[in-house]
């Protein structure tokens, strides 16, 4: 008998758990979803892992989660105390002083995730060069912590010295000591959390670092626990916000590289996909009920970045996947300005009540609603037929906008979805044109549940030529959990420039670098299949941000340093338009990503076609040209090989796509739809 | 409200939210791409695009300032460069106040979109160079009489002429400022931007194609117009007064005087500032440029923050502001300051006068000054000039719903604040402390926002500062019975002592805001505080929890939880 062998990865949302499970001896891949359990999100997660007869079958479970990100949204993280360079416990609370929009005079500075009577300050004064110019004030340390135990509140702390980023020691020796005089209260040095220049944006990031600690802490603790009760494998991990993976105590150590856990899956399930099709430039869009995400992968690789805020002026600046999300999903809701001027979201009608057509009480038009109207979503068939979408309140709910704009409801509905598709064609465009990407250059990865709807409307106002819809569009994230490596992101600030570039130190850096990471993945357990990547980020002399261009090269020579200063000049070129190329370049930061490569599944194929694709029903549909009889298709019914031109509708249980009149579609060997210019490549 | 049936209003709504991202766009290229950190770190500068007649028709939200300028810029650049003699690949450069620029340092570049060979508009950036040459480094010259203190004028010219630059003009330009390779670099990421904006533009036009094009830009700017309309047509009728000061000009220790005079009549409003101040000596003046965004600046405000922002919003607001006074200056007078401290007084003026009639939509005074400190030397190392123009944050208002915001630019900008640590790798300087002043927010049932206070000191090079500033003199005003903000104030110290001196005593200035050339030498230090917001409703009103909370977050002192707020036992509830 074989011993049967799981993988399972999952991710943790607000509405669905989604799991995604491997079977290493069968090669069968299979999906499920259960509603989350918000008040104790590990029960969700035991409940789905349920399904397995034995507990004892799971090798290996692979975690996303929006713990971190909810216990600083909802503001229900650790009191937190703030230790800093003495001159300077304001910097939380001036924060930038730029306002989230011109005109609005109602709008509240945001407050930072630590109370001014709880912030302490040293003396101590490190120099932008890093030399010490104050040493720290060890005994004024210890008297914090005295003030700190006294307080009895504090339940995490968090330390920021000024360009601690260029010299650490003081943080590493203040951290050394609270750790000694408050041995049960966690310590967060912003060196280890963003070693980077602005205070103000190091100290969110560390502050939200300690702010998340304690809750991430305790629910580790506890899933252990219930893993060890249930039988279940302690070998599980935490998908942090740069797609890789890290053990269970590194996420405790550092529970701020969780923030953007989730979404990371799609995209790393979306790399594989693009490696399997042989596609290099994707740009993947997950559409769900409140938000779409998207990102890129270029020449196979994802983007990384460290601009992030968790809500306008609180940046979180660790390394994460570059994941832009906008308020537009399947729930956004339609309305009408007060100059009658018809608008879609940012409001959504979430989970509840849920788009009108839910039946769940929701009176006012969302994208779904007019979906249902135009005939793409099958009122029947939705989620697997498990919801039946009425459609009578969908077209009342439409009318409501429709009267006052002058349109019959199914203008309405067409004008809803395409002001909808403008607002995601915006968020695509600014994920590549930002970065000088021609749309023309690339694919659409559609997935979420209304991913596959909307893609080739959005291929085509995008002017993006192929798109593709893979499998499980509804769990894709979890489906990347299980293809995910170990992957840790370091990176050192060192400010030199080209006229006086100093290549020993520089290499020496590298070096140093690159141990550290490998060094931290052992910790993990991590030592096979080692890949390095190295990069250097530069501007020219006088520029405040930098450009990140790759290096092939542990050594700075005479012979290798020219050809980095000219791929500057030249990425300068390609992403603005212009380069100065005789201008001084600066050296900003040296980075180097180690990755232990993991055992991929090995996906199977699907069957070969016989004959062509069949129909299962035809409905009437409206696309932006009119109504079209158009016929249905079972996606499950779909084999390698087949093809199909639109109009179309292809249905499964979590997803519908649609195709557009005149655009081919063909099904691929692993059951990918691949749609537009891709479909017609052999 | 009904729109005519005629007009697509789905159409409009895609266009007017394309051309707004193509306006980010472009100002993304400038803050990657730029030199000063005005620009990069500050954002001071402004995306827009505008129609062949020089209506804005789109815009970002960069730098507020300067949106109510475009319409005066495009017109005065076509004036002079006629729209027949525009090619493709041509970039005008622009920055002069006395041809619709707003002051000498904001440099305007506009670029003409052609589709098959037709105009079609124009992509414009408008930036904040941080030195123009002038009497002092940074151009804010507090003490400069005329506009040829104020750094080189710019009347439209070509400095790029169907796609190749135009050398004579740029080496005009780099050989008359003190930090050529800047902006050298800064002019570059100017010209990326309005590269960015003429292919987005055009890439628009072609998908929509130009009638329909047209039509859509007019009906959204008719839109907007109508918008505005509905919003002042709710306000009641009625002539809703107010003024201000701006402490003094530089010169003369006398105080200058805005007056505003806010007619609604049914949905439109004349914004009349006559009884204003004659033009002073001092750069304290506004162009006509100046004067119409401070009233546009101050509509947009207290209106629906939602309309698309394009000329249709101006449409129903009317300026009248007589010549030969400070919102109305006659050429040759300096303005460097009406752009940065008189716009916001104007502007806030504006609110105050309809605090009455919009209780909920206005606020108390905030700082309504960006400090402004300019300065520059040699780096010793390198031998290179820097200059650095640095802003400071202010107390907010106090508003019937919310305390005022701590710390935030004024009204008339939204630029952030440069980080301690990007401003020390750039300048010789040590910042000693940044912090929050305590009991600088007016007292109210709502209290105004907090100030700031800077101490920094020189320690490589002798430096030369300047400063543009005001409320050093008057405070912040309170609404309906909220006391004013805190003061703001410029303090040096010499080396090796202990005491600090106001900067006018100390160098024998005639206005403690706004000065000129002041020589810092290694060892001495310059304190710069900034003004409070100002209170809101009666102070005693204000519940009991917050007072005691704001005892304990350190935002107010004891004696003025007592004094100000009547808390009993203010002292043991500070324990």
């Amino acid at each position: 008998m074989l011993l049967a062998d799981y993988l399972v990865g999952i991710d943790v949302g607000g509405t669905f758990t989604d799991f995604v499970s491997y079977n290493s001896e069968t090669r069968a891949v299979d999906v499920w979803k259960i509603l989350s359990t918000p008040h104790d999100p590990n029960e969700g997660i035991l409940g789905g892992l349920g399904r397995f007869d034995a507990p004892s079958d799971i090798r290996n479970i692979r975690l996303g989660t929006t713990v971190a990100t909810n216990a600083i949204l909802e503001r229900k993280g650790a009191t937190v105390a703030y230790v800093t360079t003495e001159g300077f416990r304001d910097i939380p609370f001036i924060q930038r002083g730029n306002r989230r929009s011109h005109y609005d005079i109602t709008w509240i500075k945001p407050k930072p995730l630590v109370k001014r009577r709880h912030c302490y300050e040293i003396n101590e004064r490190i120099m932008s060069d890093g030399t010490v110019h104050v040493p720290l004030d060890e005994d004024g340390v210890r008297a914090v912590a005295r003030s700190i135990r006294e307080d009895g509140s504090i339940e995490a702390v968090a330390v920021n010295f000024l360009f601690s980023y260029v010299t650490p020691e003081h943080e590493r020796r203040a951290k050394e000591i609270l750790e000694e005089e408050l041995p049960d209260i966690p310590v967060s040095i912003s060196y280890d959390v963003l070693p980077k220049w602005k205070e103000y944006e190091r100290a969110s990031t560390t502050i939200a670092d300690a702010y998340v600690k304690p809750v991430v802490n305790a629910q580790v603790a506890n899933l252990r626990e219930r893993f060890t009760e249930g039988g279940v494998t302690d070998q599980a991990v935490v998908i942090k916000s740069n797609g890789g993976e890290m053990t269970l105590e590194a996420a405790q150590r550092t529970p701020i590289q969780m923030t953007v856990s989730g979404p990371t899956g799609g995209v790393i399930a979306g790399k594989h996909v693009a490696k399997l099709s042989g596609i290099s430039h994707l740009v993947t869009l997950d559409m769900g009920g409140t938000s779409t995400d998207t990102s890129t992968i270029v020449g196979g690789q994802e983007n990384f970045t460290t601009d992030y805020e968790v809500e306008f002026g609180v940046p979180i600046q660790i390394p994460m996947i570059d994941i832009r999300t906008i308020g537009a999903g399947g729930g956004s809701i339609a309305w009408i300005d007060k100059g009658g001027m018809l608008r879609v979201g940012p409001e959504s009608a979430g989970a509840n009540p849920g788009p009108a057509c839910y039946g769940g009480g929701g009176e006012r038009p969302a994208v779904t609603d007019a979906n249902l109207l135009l005939g793409r979503i099958n009122p029947d068939n939705f989620l697997g037929g498990e919801m039946a979408l009425d459609v009578a309140a969908a077209e009342k709910a439409i009318a409501s906008v429709a009267g006052p704009l002058g349109r019959t409801p199914e203008e309405t509905a067409l004008a809803i979805v395409q002001i909808a598709n403008n607002n995601m064609v915006g968020a695509l465009r600014s994920v590549l044109i930002e970065r000088g990407l021609d749309p023309r250059d690339f694919a659409l990865l559609a997935f979420g549940g209304a991913g596959p709807l909307h893609a080739a409307d959005l291929m085509n106002d995008a002017g993006i030529p192929s798109g593709i819809i893979p499998n499980y569009p509804g769990q894709f994230s979890a489906f990347g959990f299980i293809l995910t490596d170990a992957r840790v992101d370091v990176q050192r600030t060192v400010q030199m420039t080209s006229k006086r570039f100093d290549q020993a130190r520089a290499s020496e850096v590298m070096g140093a670098l690159i141990e550290t990471g490998i060094a931290e993945l052992k910790a993990q357990g991590y030592v096979e299949n080692i890949e390095i990547y190295r990069s250097l980020e530069m501007r020219y002399l006088g520029q405040n941000y930098e450009l990140e261009i790759p290096v092939a090269f542990d050594t700075f020579t005479d012979e290798t340093t020219p050809k980095v200063w000219q791929a500057f000049h030249d990425m300068h070129l390609a992403r603005f338009g212009f380069n100065i190329p005789r201008e001084v370049i600066e050296v900003i930061t040296v980075k180097a990503t180690v990755v232990s490569l993991t055992e991929k599944p090995d996906l199977a194929t699907i069957g070969k076609a016989e004959g062509a694709a069949e129909a299962v029903a035809t409905r009437s549909v409206v696309f932006d040209d009119g109504r079209h009889e158009t016929p249905i298709y079972n996606r499950a019914d779909l084999r390698d090989g087949h093809a199909i031109a639109g109009p179309a509708i292809i249905e499964e249980p979590v997803s519908v796509t649609v195709l557009r009149p005149g655009q081919p579609m063909r099904v691929d060997q692993y059951g990918n739809l691949l749609m537009g210019r891709i479909a017609e490549e052999s | 409200m009904s729109q005519r049936p005629d007009v697509d209003m789905v159409a409009m709504s895609i266009i007017d939210s394309t051309m707004t991202a193509v306006c980010r766009e472009m100002g993304i290229v400038l803050m990657k791409t730029s030199y000063s950190t005005i620009f990069n770190e500050a954002l001071d500068f402004t995306c827009a695009l505008a129609s062949p007649e020089g209506e804005m028709i789109a815009q970002a939200e960069f730098c507020p300032s300067m949106i109510g300028g475009v319409p005066l810029l495009v017109r005065s650049c076509v004036k002079e460069i006629p729209l027949e003699t525009l090619e493709p690949g041509d970039v005008i450069c622009h920055n002069d106040p006395y041809r619709g620029g707003l002051h000498c340092p904001e440099h305007t570049l506009i670029k003409p979109v052609f589709v098959d060979d037709e105009l079609m508009g124009f992509a414009m950036t408008i930036g904040h160079l941080q030195e123009i040459g002038g009497m002092v480094p940074g151009a804010f010259a507090g003490e400069a009489t005329e506009i040829f203190h104020e750094g080189i004028r710019v009347p439209p010219v070509k400095i790029k002429s169907a796609g190749e630059d135009v050398e004579e003009v740029w080496k005009l330009l780099l050989a008359n400022v003190r930090t050529p390779r800047y902006n050298y670099g800064d002019l570059r990421a100017l010209i990326a931007g309005v590269d960015v904006g003429e292919r987005g533009l055009a890439n628009l036009i072609r998908k929509y194609g130009k009638d329909q094009f047209r039509q859509n830009v007019q009906d959204l700017m008719d839109y907007s117009e109508s918008r505005m309309r509905a919003e002042i047509g709710a306000i009641a009728d009625g002539v809703y007064r107010f003024q201000d000061q701006v402490e003094d000009d530089g010169i003369e220790s006398k105080p200058y005087t805005i007056k505003v005079a806010v007619h609604i009549q049914g949905d439109e409003v004349v914004i009349d500032y006559s009884g204003t101040s004659r033009q002073a000596l001092g750069p304290i003046n506004a162009t006509l440029g100046v004067s119409y965004s401070a009233a546009y600046n101050g509509m947009l405000h207290v209106t629906d923050e939602t309309i698309p922002k394009n000329s249709g919003c101006f449409r129903p607001i009317r300026v009248v502001s007589p010549p030969g006074t400070m919102l109305n200056v006659d050429y040759p007078a300096p303005e460097v300051g009406g752009n940065t401290e008189t716009h916001c007084k104007i502007a806030g003026a504006v609110i105050g006068a309809l605090a009455p009639a919009l209780p909920d939509r206005t606020m108390a005074a905030e700082g309504a000054t960006h400090t402004n400190f300019v300065f520059g030397g040699t780096d010793p190392e390198s031998g290179e000039a820097f200059v650095c123009y640095a802003i400071e944050l202010a107390g907010w208002g106090g508003r019937s719903f919310a305390d005022g915001n701590d710390a935030t630019d004024s009204i008339n900008g939204n630029c952030r604040v440069v980080p301690v640590e990007v401003f020390e790798t750039r300048f010789p300087f040590r910042t000693e402390s940044y912090i929050l002043v305590q009991d600088s927010g007016g007292a109210g049932e709502k209290r105004g926002g907090l100030s700031t206070q800077r101490t920094i000191k020189s320690i490589k090079t002798e430096i030369t500062g300047s400063q543009m500033s005001d409320r050093h003199r008057n405070r912040p005003w309170g609404l309906h019975g909220g006391q004013p903000g805190g003061l703001a104030g410029t303090w040096h110290q010499q080396a090796n002592t202990t005491s600090w001196h106001m900067i006018d005593e100390a160098f024998g200035k005639a206005s403690p805001s706004k000065w000129s050339n002041v020589r810092i030498r290694p060892g001495d230090s310059i304190r710069f505080q900034t003004p409070g917001g100002g209170g809101w409703g009666d102070p005693r009103k204000r519940p009991r929890e917050q007072v005691v909370e704001d005892l304990a977050e350190g935002y107010i002192s004891a004696s003025s939880a007592r004094e100000n707020y009547g808390l009993d036992g203010a002292a043991e509830a500070a324990e």
